[in-house]
């Protein structure tokens, strides 16, 4: 399961079926793939490791905070994994591999070390991440639940930003302790992006509404910076150059880009290929997507509905019928592919490595990309 | 040491949350003082329910009225205005950090530094008069103005964390009063509640990431640690205060801890900031965190005896929003440890509000104010002697920045509003 970030009316009850067997229907074969590769399971017992940290570090003193602080992570423990796998993978990709005959294990432990410190930048960017859905989220169910018990209401919304603030500032000193200033400037243009890109969503005009490159701008600040800052963060820690990070930012940021787009259109077709079976929820908020995008530049007509909005749900037949007549869909999932194959291409890009971990690694990296764009869910 | 705890007339508007500080000397109790008041205003820190309209009188002529003059104090020692040009340059650059492409977050963001512009200066002015205070003095001769670049730089870094804290804390009060505001607007156009609300959420995770920013552009990872434990702190402060149990609320203790962790670990980590980012020791470090906490936890006590009093020395005339909020301050603490009756009203709580009529009258009955003040002189004065512990200097900038220090921790403690 990939983690499906919306600020929506959406209760806080997520479900979300377990891991299954990914590896298993991949159906594309290639020589280059010897083995069934599923990225997940490569780094599965690391994550659990993560895990279990994130939960210690959310712990908090007072307990109601604490349970609005863990309540993610519980559930993340499951369901969230996505962004801390990508990380991992990304760990032992950008691995230089470290000869054992220095100073008797010397050279384990500097590795060890290491990769502790990588894995703290998975920890930071999960708590990051779910306090921004904390606060995204918060007044949502504001909105909801007046009307029932508007204290518990006003009590719970007040928890779910403090609790947001909580994990911001857990994250914050667990990004000190990384004394690595690029670090940590990195991380902090992180959570200006991702404010930016919630306050984008929430304040279009309706001109910015229309626009392909402000959405394309909107969809970097709110779901690719995170996943393209912290890969470079783990090039950083790892001491590579400026562009084996930067290929590694490259990796993050098409990756997420392509995990949006899909997003947006499985938003209109759901599980099936055929359209209006999804939930639709997105072009419900009036947040104007790719595949409607698309649409509007066959049928200018709709770019006049797309101008008034969507309160009146007239506007959004309407605007499924030209998506249904026009390319758009298709057209999103061809740029999806072009971001994921250039994602894949960043990896290609990498200094080349004998290391059994690192191919195997990088190779998981490149099968992700095309996970993201052939899910249907 | 006497101490005369003058007064002034202080023009009052309602909805204000104003502070005007008096001068007070240590000598002549039978001198009466009175002078032209330095209203200013220092952020009052209360999730109640303010509305967002907030105003200040902008800073009037200080100073003009003193009428003790002292063989200690020179010159006349306005703590502010010695750092007032400085202020200046600190708030116009805090204005345009929060400058936002996004307009709608913009306003969010920049209301409170707009009239932060005029009315909050009181963490800055403690800051900057701090920086001067530990100031090594680099003599002029080194390699030819290079020690004045040096200065130069440090001191702009040392305005940053100026910036940095200012941006922590108004992002602490947009997320304080965020839902309360929710409560108060509630069918006055919900859409327009919800979109304000969460601008003002959003407005301080901006404001917040805008100090995270120039944060790590210091490049100084102890610094870092810093303020992330402040943030830290202002977190567990609020969600202390919001989520007190009928047994905390009869705590001293949680009380005292709930306070640093709101008022004083902002000043206190920064003054040690200031400290480390001038290269000090860990002892020097250590006093200039001290003094921020007692200088804190002072002006916090004071808050507390003037939300029963008022401007007035007498009981009842305050706003009392501490106690309609069911927070329980020290002045309650204190007559419960007299009056073990009130035990049983405070576990209570303050729902019914006669059980605030009945506070009010064990409070008076009892010694909680009084003891409350002589608390927070305590704390004035430890803050007051840790500024003396500092190394020697013979920097006059250094001396003089030193008493505006000291002074700060009188007018913390006699001020009455």
């Amino acid at each position: 399961m990939i983690i499906y970030v919306r600020s929506g009316r959406e209760t806080l009850s997520w479900s979300f079926p377990s891991l299954l067997g990914l590896g298993r229907q991949i159906h594309q074969s290639s020589s280059l793939i010897e083995e069934q590769l599923d990225p997940f399971s490569l780094v599965s017992d690391e994550l659990s490791l993560v895990a279990n940290r994130l939960r210690a570090m959310v712990i908090a003193e007072v307990p109601k905070l604490a349970s609005a602080a863990e309540y993610f992570f519980r559930l993340g423990v499951e369901g969230k994994r996505f962004r801390p796998t990508v990380l991992l993978l990304m760990a032992t990709a950008l691995n230089v591999h470290i000869p054992e005959p220095v100073g008797g294990g010397v050279g384990d432990t500097v590795a060890t070390e290491l990769r502790t410190r990588q894995q703290s930048i998975a920890e930071i960017t999960e708590m990051i991440h779910v306090a921004s859905l904390l606060h995204d989220d918060v007044l949502d169910d504001a909105d909801t639940r007046r009307g029932i018990g508007s204290l518990n209401a006003v009590m719970g919304n007040k928890l779910a930003v403090l609790a947001g603030d909580f994990l911001l500032s857990r994250a914050c000193v667990a990004l000190a302790a990384l004394k690595n200033t690029e670090v940590v400037s990195l991380v902090a243009t992180v959570v200006e992006n991702l404010v930016m890109g919630e306050t984008m969503q929430m304040t279009t005009s309706s001109e910015q509404r229309c626009s392909m490159d402000y959405y394309i701008q909107k969809t970097y600040y709110k779901t690719a910076s995170l996943i393209s800052n912290s890969c470079k963060a783990i090039a950083l820690l790892a001491g590579r150059t400026a562009e084996v990070a930067m290929l590694a930012f490259e990796y993050g940021k098409n990756l997420g880009l392509a995990f949006q787009l899909i997003d947006d259109v499985l938003d209109f077709t759901g599980t099936s290929a055929s359209l209006g079976k999804g939930s639709l929820s997105d072009i419900q908020q009036g947040i104007v997507t790719a595949p409607i995008l698309f649409a509007m530049e066959e049928f200018p007509q709709l770019h006049a509905i797309v101008y008034q909005g969507f309160d009146n749900p007239e506007n959004i037949e309407i605007a499924l019928e030209y998506l249904g007549k026009s390319h758009g869909i298709q057209r999103t999932r061809e740029l999806a592919m072009k971001h994921a194959n250039l994602a894949a291409a960043a990896i290609d890009s990498l200094p080349e490595s004998n290391d059994e971990n690192v191919i195997r690694s990088r190779r998981a990296l490149v099968d992700l990309t095309q996970r993201v764009i052939t899910r249907n869910k």
